[in-house]
């Protein structure tokens, strides 16, 4: 959020669409587009190859065992894995997995705790944190309740790319310093690049334009990516059918068996993906 | 001549290589003022070829901007991945820019490896070579295919020798042999995705099987076809594919076996079906496997068996499968026959259990290697039955189990000749190094195994200039090698590039297409990354094998079963040295830059040990300490060490982390196919020091989701109710 939106909006800001809301429940709003996200937990089988294709597109830093056990790794993409029937003597209803990454949310608790407003929202509906403006506060992921943003304590690149990795580094994007804060931008250099395209051909940006890396890689298609203000678009489709409505902070379906459901939408953050529920037939 | 657009280009050179052409594979320094084509600066373009990571063959498309490789996706060309790609082969770059490859030949010389010139290593290989008695000459490799495996065997003919060992831990060899007697093809195409129910022993599909990626494309289409399949998984320790079974069932480590039987029994004595061509030796063992019986030698609850049998029965058509668990015991062909029996009495083989892709040029096909060459080449090295060896994309030297008694076998052999792109425990054992491009250096043609349809050879072209000059192809050494045997008649071709464009000219009509000439075939083949090729499919036959009762678990009354677990990300140690693959934790551990023992918590308990303790694991063939992991995702009788880890070389990421549990394996076979058995060895557990910081570290914070509404799981009426499935 800006810091203007944040002082003209302030007493809306918190408020959801059952409460009157930020957003014109008629459908008015300032987005251009609106990328969301769709992970089917039923097809989701932990395998982390959204995980790895994240690290190779986004330049992530692997910061190593000692780093990663004091809680610097850099996985913007990572996939928890729970036991759900801790009281039986197996897990007979094998693991829950859960592809956990920035929800891009809608009423972002990390947006107005920022000082510097160097993470905010976007026209296309992304959170977007502006590394050059960041500086270290950590009052973002202090707030976020996903734990999904991620801190540049050291200069990782002095061990992560050493010669001639470094020529692996993705130019669209950076590389992160010491100080900076970081997380998932929903690819947002593929994001710029479908829509400078579009832009070129004189066209709007098509619903497939834009596949971000861990939906290309999926071994099981779970992961669907789209911009859901395009109505024929494939997420739009989705997030229709499982009548999971944004801007809310509980949902409520005509049909309440059907699986789409959005992580803690009841803090009123107004995530921008949607789960679908994992299945188990009982034997 | 030297103007601006030179010096820029030269400037330009000290950080980024220049670019190179791909049609042609020859080196042209670009002028960034007037670039080719193909280089814009600033655009990424992407070209087709393939995976090398594993055996599979997926195709790929790299991208590749001002002449770097930079990110690897699927091909969606390619009947194998169908656009999709593991993480290992995401990891494939970090292979390619690996800081530490081999860039230069390196000789022995007074007991350590130094670099030569090419010039030399040529000449020490054709010295060396040219002596050697034939049939005392042997190439040791990984599963190999298409053009490079028809040269190694070009090479083998014309060193007058036969002895091509193929060695790969991560293997379905047992099963191959069920699949080969049974069905008549030994590579059945498994139809995960036409099946409504699959019942797996151990089969790691999805994870570690011989093309996860194929069946990771079919087990969506299982899961979201017009019902949705049911998957039940029984095995000693979850895998990656356990993780996603509706239900999952721990068994007693190699009482596999007994549990098909059980399963056959009821189909046939309770349930009625059929027991038409069975042998009549195989039909009254399968009396003697009563569900009380076998509930207490497996371990399985009696009430499972049966629901999981009536099941099958009702869920028709469904897949039985077999995984290395069951295939890894001195019984693993006679429990892998056990297993597969029941596909033929449910009726699967024509339904679930299809053809597979027949190579229609059996030179070409590939050669799928296993564990029983790794004992025979050790044999035959203890048994001074070798004078040269070339090694290749394959690391016996940590991979056998020292019980095998291979290094002492290699010091009998006097030429030991490594193609590597590391420095890797083979090569580091060698006398000479020969150093390989990456796979995105290279030419090359696979021929996947597995795939959706038909037969296919997946495309290999450079994605990039080589990173190190003096690295070179491997069908180029090969060709090398052909060279220096004068009467192999190779000397027509100027370098593989060469050799395989001949070949390619030299395809049957059938194959191009009608494509207008072999220039157009041929760019067609490198845009697409994959040629068609023209199958022919004998259906196959559903017969029962007579074999042996497999017996209820190991031999030893006692003890604790030890699993050297694979797992999609390290495989079987080779890609330890990929940071990217080091920092995924593993998928249901979650543990990160190490080793680890996987334990029940009650066993643990047993034996004294607490989450994080320093544990040592004993075999007969020696002991390895690391440290423990409680996880309920363990049979209680059982003990897991994952593979990949424990290298004593093989660069800075790989180097002296973790332990490696092939080292202490029984030398025990499987009795029919005298694959080893790796999932038979018998240890026991001791705390040895409790845990300490960055002794084990795991990604994550939590185990449980704490009543949090994370990831909600629904019962399969309601999906049938609100998707239809």
């Amino acid at each position: 959020m800006s810091l203007d939106n944040i002082l003209n909006h302030w007493s809306d800001y918190r408020k959801a669409a059952e409460d009157g809301g930020f957003y014109d429940p008629e459908g008015n709003h300032p987005y251009e587009h609106r990328w969301t996200m769709s992970i089917d937990l039923d097809l989701c089988n932990g395998c982390n190859a959204c995980s790895t294709a994240c690290y190779a597109e986004n330049n992530l830093a692997f910061v190593g065992k000692e780093r990663f056990e004091k809680g610097h790794a850099m996985n913007w993409m990572r996939i928890e894995r729970y036991w759900d029937d801790q009281e039986k003597d197996y897990p007979e209803r094998g693991a829950s997995f859960l592809p956990m990454m920035c929800q891009q949310c809608g009423s972002a608790t990390c947006e107005p705790v920022c000082p510097v407003a160097a993470t905010y929202h976007t026209p296309d509906g992304l959170n977007a944190q502006v590394y050059n403006r960041c500086i270290g506060s950590r009052y973002c992921s202090n707030n976020c309740p996903y734990r999904v943003r991620y801190f540049n304590f050291y200069s990782y690149y002095d061990d992560a790319w050493p010669e001639p990795m470094q020529q692996q580094l993705n130019p669209d994007i950076t590389v992160r310093d010491k100080g900076v804060m970081e997380k998932c931008t929903f690819c947002v250099q593929r994001i710029r690049s479908a829509k400078e395209k579009a832009k070129m051909e004189n066209r709007e940006v098509r619903d497939g334009d834009v596949v971000p890396a861990c939906a290309q890689a999926c071994p099981t298609s779970a992961i669907v990516f789209g911009d859901t203000l395009d109505e024929n678009s494939a997420i739009s489709k989705l997030w229709k059918k499982h009548q999971v409505r944004r801007n809310v902070t509980k949902q409520h379906k005509e049909n309440p068996e059907l699986r789409g459901y959005r992580i803690f939408e009841e803090l009123n953050v107004d995530p921008s993906v949607m789960y679908l529920e994992r299945v188990r037939e009982e034997v | 001549m030297m103007g601006w657009g030179g010096a820029g280009t030269l400037l330009a050179g000290c950080d980024m290589p220049s670019t190179v052409t791909l049609e042609e594979g020859r080196e042209e320094v670009i002028s960034y003022l007037s670039p080719e084509e193909y280089v814009i600066p600033g655009v990424g373009v992407w070209y087709a070829s393939t995976c090398t990571q594993c055996a599979a063959g997926c195709g790929i498309h790299g991208r590749v901007r001002e002449g770097r490789v930079l990110k690897l996706e699927g091909n969606p060309a390619s009947p194998v991945n169908r656009g999709k790609l593991c993480l290992m082969g995401q990891a494939g770059v970090q292979n390619h820019y690996n800081p530490d490859r081999v860039t230069t030949p390196l000789l022995r010389s007074g007991g350590s490896l130094s670099p030569v010139s090419w010039e030399k290593a040529e000449q020490v290989l054709a010295e060396k070579l040219g002596g050697v008695t034939s049939g005392r000459f042997a190439w040791f490799t990984g599963s190999m295919s298409g053009h490079q495996l028809s040269l190694v065997s070009s090479h083998l003919d014309a060193m007058g020798s036969d002895k091509h060992f193929v060695h790969e831990v991560v293997n379905n060899s047992v099963a191959q042999a069920v699949y080969a007697d049974m069905f008549g093809d030994a590579s059945p195409r498994l139809r995960i995705d036409k099946a409504r129910m699959v019942l797996s022993f151990g089969a790691d599909f999805m994870g570690t099987s011989e093309s996860p990626l194929l069946y990771s494309g079919d087990y969506t289409r299982f899961r979201t076809g017009d019902t949705r399949g049911l998957l039940v998984q029984v095995e000693p320790k979850m895998s990656l594919t356990g993780g996603s079974a509706d239900l999952w069932m721990p068994i007693r480590p190699g009482t596999e076996g007994v549990l098909a039987l059980g399963i056959a029994n009821l189909l046939l004595n309770k349930l009625k079906m059929s027991d038409a061509g069975i042998p009549a030796d195989v039909r009254a063992m399968i009396n003697d496997y009563d569900v009380t019986s076998v509930a207490r030698i497996t371990g399985v609850a009696g009430h499972r068996i049966q629901r999981v049998a009536a099941l099958l029965q009702e869920r028709s058509p469904s897949l039985v499968l077999a995984g290395a668990a069951v295939e890894g015991h001195t019984h693993g062909y006679a429990s892998t026959a056990a297993v597969m029996m029941i596909n033929h009495i449910l009726g699967n083989v024509g339904r679930t259990i299809e053809p597979g892709a027949r190579m229609p040029f059996p030179q070409l096909a590939a050669k799928r290697g296993g564990t029983s060459d790794l004992v025979a080449f050790a044999e035959a090295a203890r048994g001074q039955q070798l004078d040269a060896v070339i090694f290749h994309a394959s690391n016996p030297v940590y991979t056998a189990p020292a019980s095998l008694g291979l290094e002492e076998g290699l010091a009998n052999i006097a030429f030991k000749v490594a193609i590597a792109q590391f420095p890797d425990e083979t090569a580091m054992a060698a006398d000479l190094v020969l150093p390989a491009a990456s796979y995105l250096e290279d030419w090359g043609t696979q021929a996947p195994a597995f795939l959706g349809g038909g037969a296919a050879l997946q495309m290999q072209q450079p994605l990039m200039e080589k990173l190190h000059a003096e690295t070179r192809g491997f069908g180029d050494i090969v060709l090398t090698l052909l060279k220096q045997r004068r009467d192999a008649g190779f000397e027509a071709f100027e370098d593989y590039y060469g050799y395989l464009r001949n070949a390619f000219a030299a395809l049957p009509a059938s194959v191009k297409d009608g494509t207008a000439s072999d220039e157009a075939f041929w760019n067609g083949a490198l845009q697409t990354g994959v040629v068609m090729l023209p199958v022919d499919v004998a259906p196959l036959k559903s017969t029962v094998v007579a074999f042996d009762p497999p017996r209820g678990g190991n031999d030893a009354a006692d003890g604790l079963t030890l699993i050297p677990s694979p797992r999609m990300g390290l495989w079987d140690g080779r890609h330890a040295n990929l940071p990217w693959l080091q920092e995924a934790p593993d998928q249901i551990s979650k543990v990160v830059w190490d080793s680890w023992a996987e334990i029940h918590p009650e066993t643990a308990q047993k034996n004294g040990i607490s989450q994080g303790d320093l544990i040592s694991v004993s075999s007969a063939h020696g002991e390895i300490r690391t440290r423990a992991v409680l996880l309920k995702s363990m049979h209680r009788d059982a003990v897991a060490v994952p593979l990949g880890q424990g290298h004593e070389a093989y660069g800075r990421y790989a180097k002296g982390v973790g332990v490696n549990p092939l080292k202490i394996i029984d030398p025990a076979r499987d009795e029919k196919t005298g694959e080893l058995a790796m999932y038979a060895t018998r240890v026991s557990i001791k705390r040895i020091a409790g845990p300490e910081q960055f002794g084990l570290v795991k990604a994550g914070g939590s185990d449980t989701q704490a009543g949090r509404r994370l990831v909600v799981t629904v019962p399969a009426e309601q999906l049938r109710r609100t998707e239809g499935a």
